[in-house]
């Protein structure tokens, strides 16, 4: 049970070392890239270099779950700003997907709303 | 009771501020905006191909699928429209959330990608469409919307949809293009971005323009010479990140990057001498990691041009 758990948890390092590397800058070591100074104006905290890295990973992770080809996840996160990144790694699910689909949470919603105002159901009076 | 009346009339009035248009303009449209009919849910690729191709690129609306679309969530994200534009050698630029910045756009013959929400707060849809024209006498705003080439929707209703964005909506630049009404700081991260995308040619040309617009502006030299040195013109770059540091002597970023410059030049001391001062003025833990591995770097150059072939 340990040394699974231990196995897991190196394949996890070993996973996102490899993921990482693959998102690692072709820029030579030390440049400092633009986008700091472009954010310096206004941003309190700036990103460092391994924030951008963990966040590559992260966003690759999500994408690929939501269904993106894996050969172009790699092409997809490279076109983010590291503002960008951040924000995807903190808050994909709150971000808004512009695809004209109904939440179908929403549309039961209102049948039910509707149904309730006509007199056959009776869940929110309970409420 | 009173559910279903939040329901059907959640709308507040629209801001006069970003309703109203200065003095009386005339309608205006870009009637030659090309139009790509939307397949199910990829509103964001069909927009994207219409704004993009209106900049006088071909595209491929599946390859724009490819770029922006996300199965899991049936729909696209706002960031990885501008993303996607970037990986075609565009610049996106976030417009002001105004009817006045819509038309200043409009009237420099660009038109604007919109999010807006079709839908009610609880029921959203999400929809991606472009603004290519505004008839003020009839107080609508026409669009390439879905499956419509021209859809005219009345004013009041646009800025109620639009609104729930909070007015978001963006233009696809060509890098020599500035916006209407450039917003400096939003342009400079706006072309840091198309750099970091990998479209350096397109960021240089870009960057000029804000040199143009803004002389002396340190975010577009500092670009200039770090495309420079992606290109390995050292000489070049160092002359950028040397204007850089006369206009800011505590630009930690230039220094650091002028002794890289230096560094590859074989200036080996020199290099020293400028990271010895960024790192006096360095505050930021966020460049540590920079700092050091510049400090290596030249410390291994100068070995290997020190030791015997």
């Amino acid at each position: 049970m340990k040394l699974s758990y231990l196995r897991q948890s190196l394949l996890q390092v070993v996973s996102l070392a490899i993921v990482c590397a693959g998102f690692a800058q072709v820029s030579h070591a030390g440049v400092i890239e633009t986008g700091y100074l472009a954010n310096q104006e206004d941003r309190a905290t700036s990103i460092a270099r391994v924030e951008v890295l963990l966040a590559s990973a992260e966003v690759a992770r999500q994408f690929e779950k939501l269904g993106v080809d894996q050969a172009l996840v790699a092409q997809r996160i490279q076109a983010l700003s590291n503002t960008e990144l951040l924000l995807l790694e903190e808050q994909m699910d709150r971000q808004v997907a512009g695809g004209d689909a109904l939440a179908v949470i929403g549309t039961v919603f209102l049948v039910l709303l509707i149904l309730e105002l006509v007199g056959v159901t009776d869940i929110f009076k309970s409420i | 009771m009173p559910a279903l009346f939040i329901l059907l009339s959640g709308c507040a009035s629209i801001p006069p501020e970003i309703a109203e248009l200065e003095a009386s303009p005339a309608s205006l449209e870009l009637v030659d905006t090309p139009f790509f009919p939307q397949e199910r849910y990829q509103c964001g690729p069909a927009a994207l191909a219409t704004a993009i191709s209106s900049s006088g690129i071909e595209v491929d609306v599946q390859d724009l699928v490819d770029r922006v679309y996300l199965p899991g969530r049936q729909g696209s994200l706002q960031v990885e429209m501008l993303a996607a534009t970037r990986s075609v050698g565009r610049l996106p630029y976030v417009i002001d959330g105004t009817l006045q910045a819509l038309w200043n756009e409009l009237a420099a013959g660009r038109p604007v990608v919109v999010l807006q929400n079709l839908g009610v707060a609880l029921i959203p849809r999400w929809h991606f469409a472009v603004v290519v024209g505004v008839d003020t006498e009839q107080d609508a705003i026409l669009l390439r919307s879905g499956v419509e080439q021209r859809r005219v929707t009345s004013l009041k209703t646009f800025l109620r949809t639009w609104r729930r964005s909070d007015y978001w909506g963006f233009i696809v630049l060509r890098p020599e293009e500035l916006p209407a009404d450039a917003d400096r700081q939003r342009y400079q991260k706006a072309v840091a971005a198309l750099e970091k995308a990998g479209r350096s040619e397109e960021a240089a040309v870009a960057w000029k323009m804000a040199i143009n617009q803004w002389p002396g502006n340190p975010v577009a030299l500092f670009g200039l010479g770090n495309i420079e040195l992606s290109l390995g013109n050292d000489p070049e770059a160092e002359a950028y990140f040397r204007a850089v540091v006369e206009r800011d002597a505590k630009s930690v970023a230039a220094r650091n990057n002028l002794a890289i410059a230096l560094a590859r030049q074989g200036r080996y001391a020199e290099a020293m001498r400028e990271l010895s001062i960024a790192r006096e003025d360095a505050s930021d833990p966020a460049i540590a990691a920079e700092l050091a591995d510049t400090e290596a770097l030249i410390v291994e150059l100068s070995r290997d041009a020190a030791a015997p072939d």
